[in-house]
């Protein structure tokens, strides 16, 4: 039986609060689903239940309901985490210890074996760029420095599922860059990737999938392709189009915008859309462009909070 | 065994780094020459050459007293010294071990890994341990070679206040552990321990003040109290007893039987199932 790689059923966890106050639903009834080779960026505001998703798969907190498993093992028992390499956020590696000692410490924690770990500790080092750092003890190290030993530590055991939290973090631009690669890198070599960040931009370059949370459930998931995609609306380059074009193409049913030498379509199907261009064609005028108009991850995002805040009765 | 490992250089590593491990052994090395200098003094290089010269007596105070029973007294009387010092600097040095793995952004990198959280919090115990025992053998032997490099007198049992002192300190390291997993606090931690190793301490007198306290449920709660707590002023005491042995006076073997060292060591077991039973139900 294949197993996905992470994957979450019916998800609760409920804070107990102390002195009577009610008590805080941080995730409500998860279900998500990592498969080897993807990368999956989580989103939401904070107190979405990002953070408390990513603790209850490596065992720092219990689930009050549902099921969280990694490659099929329930997140609770520990063997669950041998496959796992993270990277949490703000973490804080041993200021005592060096670039090398880190990772052979971990890896040690993780089972690695020295001969093994003695190669890929150079190896990784080299990859994150702290080859020339390896001696240095970690107190010494910049945020972006200490960001790319963590993701290093993550990466020794050569796991395979990696959860990183705000990866880039601190992280200069050639050096996000770097670490996008990374992460390409790994999810083509077969790895799954959990991805939490803030940045959307960053997980716009680097997931193939994302879910998006928000007061502990998934209010959107999917291709980020598809989730940016909005219906049915199209712009299209043709020239000449004069006014009476536009106007001949509003009487078939379809809003019309301008936007520059391009306009804007809000059709109703793929039938529509057809029917305007044969029409465009009929009155002599050559399509230069036609194409889907695509909302930016962060107009979804917003979107979709704003959306679920004011459903709820709040102000956005 | 790999992991179990990891831990503990991890926990030397820490030692050496924050200055605890050199600091401990700092003021070990410090009392040890404090020794060697007042064994070295005149009149105790005058003493044994006259001990070497007419037999194996010195005088003291007008009386012969015999050398080896000098040095049995001499070393039994240092390993209550050693009892105390021993384990005040042992739990000075580890008692931060459970709060700094607790730190946010220190404990997701630990628990991350696939060890198991009660494997993970008794490898910091075992390292903890370690590094107490080292110091103590490290104190007691240099302690023990001064004595035979001045005296030619060699007591082995001196090293059977080491097994005391660290069955002491595996019960208060224990107890600092619990209040570790539970406060995530060095300084409750260390305030704690020490406040047991106080109380209990005066327990030894538990029969003195069930007798003074007005109420029969004060002077149960007293008694179950002495029962429960680790037993540190006979363990002392017992210290004294064992590095004297059969030669020493007999007052120091009165009252110390085997109920002091099983009481404590369940204590000891106690507080680290109740620290495991907790570390591992924790929400980080």
């Amino acid at each position: 039986m294949v197993h996905s790689a992470i994957s979450t059923d019916g998800l609760r966890k409920v804070y107990r609060s102390r002195m009577g106050r009610s008590d805080i639903v941080a995730l409500d009834g998860l279900d998500l689903r990592v498969e080897p080779g993807e990368v999956f960026g989580l989103l939401g505001p904070n107190g979405a239940g990002k953070t408390t998703t990513v603790k209850i798969l490596l065992g720092l907190t219990r689930a009050s309901a549902g099921e969280a498993r990694i490659l099929g093992v329930p997140a609770e028992r520990p063997e669950s985490r041998r496959p796992v390499g993270y990277l949490p956020e703000g973490h804080r590696f041993p200021g005592y210890l060096t670039a090398r000692s880190t990772l052979s410490i971990f890896g040690r924690m993780s089972g690695m074996e020295p001969p093994r770990l003695r190669t890929r500790t150079a190896e990784l080092l080299d990859r994150v760029g702290l080859a020339d750092w390896a001696d240095v003890r970690v107190k010494k190290f910049s945020k972006g420095m200490t960001q790319r030993l963590g993701l290093a530590a993550s990466l020794i055991h050569e796991p395979s599922v990696l959860m990183l939290d705000e990866p880039t973090d601190g992280v200069d631009p050639v050096g996000r860059r770097e670490i996008r690669d990374l992460l390409a890198e790994e999810a083509r070599a077969g790895r799954a990737i959990l991805l939490n960040s803030h940045l959307l931009s960053e997980i716009e370059l680097t997931c193939t999938r994302v879910a998006i949370l928000r007061r502990g459930r998934v209010v959107a998931q999917g291709r980020i392709d598809d989730l940016t995609r909005r219906q049915s609306v199209y712009r299209l380059a043709a020239a000449p189009s004069g006014e009476h074009l536009v106007a001949e193409i509003r009487s078939t049913g379809a809003a019309v915008e301008a936007e520059g030498e391009s306009l804007l379509l809000s059709v109703r199907d793929a039938e529509h859309l057809n029917a305007i261009l044969d029409l465009v064609r009929r009155r002599g005028a050559l399509v230069r462009e036609l194409a889907p108009v695509r909302s930016s991850l962060e107009d979804v995002f917003v979107g979709l909070v704003r959306t679920g805040d004011t459903a709820d009765g709040e102000m956005p | 065994m790999r992991a179990l490992a990891a831990n503990i250089e991890d926990v030397f590593r820490e030692a050496s780094a924050r200055w605890t491990l050199v600091a401990y052994f700092a003021l070990s090395s410090l009392f040890i020459l404090l020794f060697a200098f007042a064994v070295n003094l005149d009149v105790v290089n005058g003493a044994l050459a006259g001990a070497k010269l007419f037999g194996r007596e010195i005088e003291m105070g007008g009386e012969h007293v015999d050398l080896d029973r000098l040095v049995l007294g001499f070393e039994s009387g240092f390993s209550a010294f050693l009892y105390v010092v021993g384990t005040f600097l042992a739990i000075f040095a580890t008692a931060h071990l459970v709060p700094r793995l607790q730190e946010k952004g220190t404990i997701d990198l630990y628990l991350s890994r696939p060890t198991g959280r009660v494997r993970l919090l008794l490898s910091r115990y075992a390292a903890g341990m370690l590094l107490a025992a080292a110091n103590i053998i490290y104190l007691i032997g240099a302690i023990w070679a001064i004595v035979v490099w001045k005296t030619r007198i060699a007591h082995p049992r001196f090293f059977l206040a080491g097994a005391v002192i660290l069955l002491g300190i595996a019960a208060l390291l224990a107890f600092a552990f619990l209040i570790g997993v539970v406060t995530s606090s060095t300084g409750v931690s260390i305030m704690a321990t020490y406040g047991l190793f106080f109380f209990s301490a005066l327990l030894v007198s538990h029969g003195q003040i069930e007798a003074a306290v007005a109420r029969p449920w004060e002077a149960a709660v007293v008694r179950w109290l002495y029962r429960i707590l680790p037993k540190m002023a006979e363990l002392g005491r017992a210290t004294v007893a064992l590095v004297a042995g059969p030669e020493g006076p007999e007052r120091l073997r009165e009252g110390v039987g085997a109920f002091p060292f099983w009481s404590t060591a369940l204590f000891a077991a106690a507080c680290l199932a109740a620290a495991s039973g907790l570390f591992r139900r924790k929400d980080f």
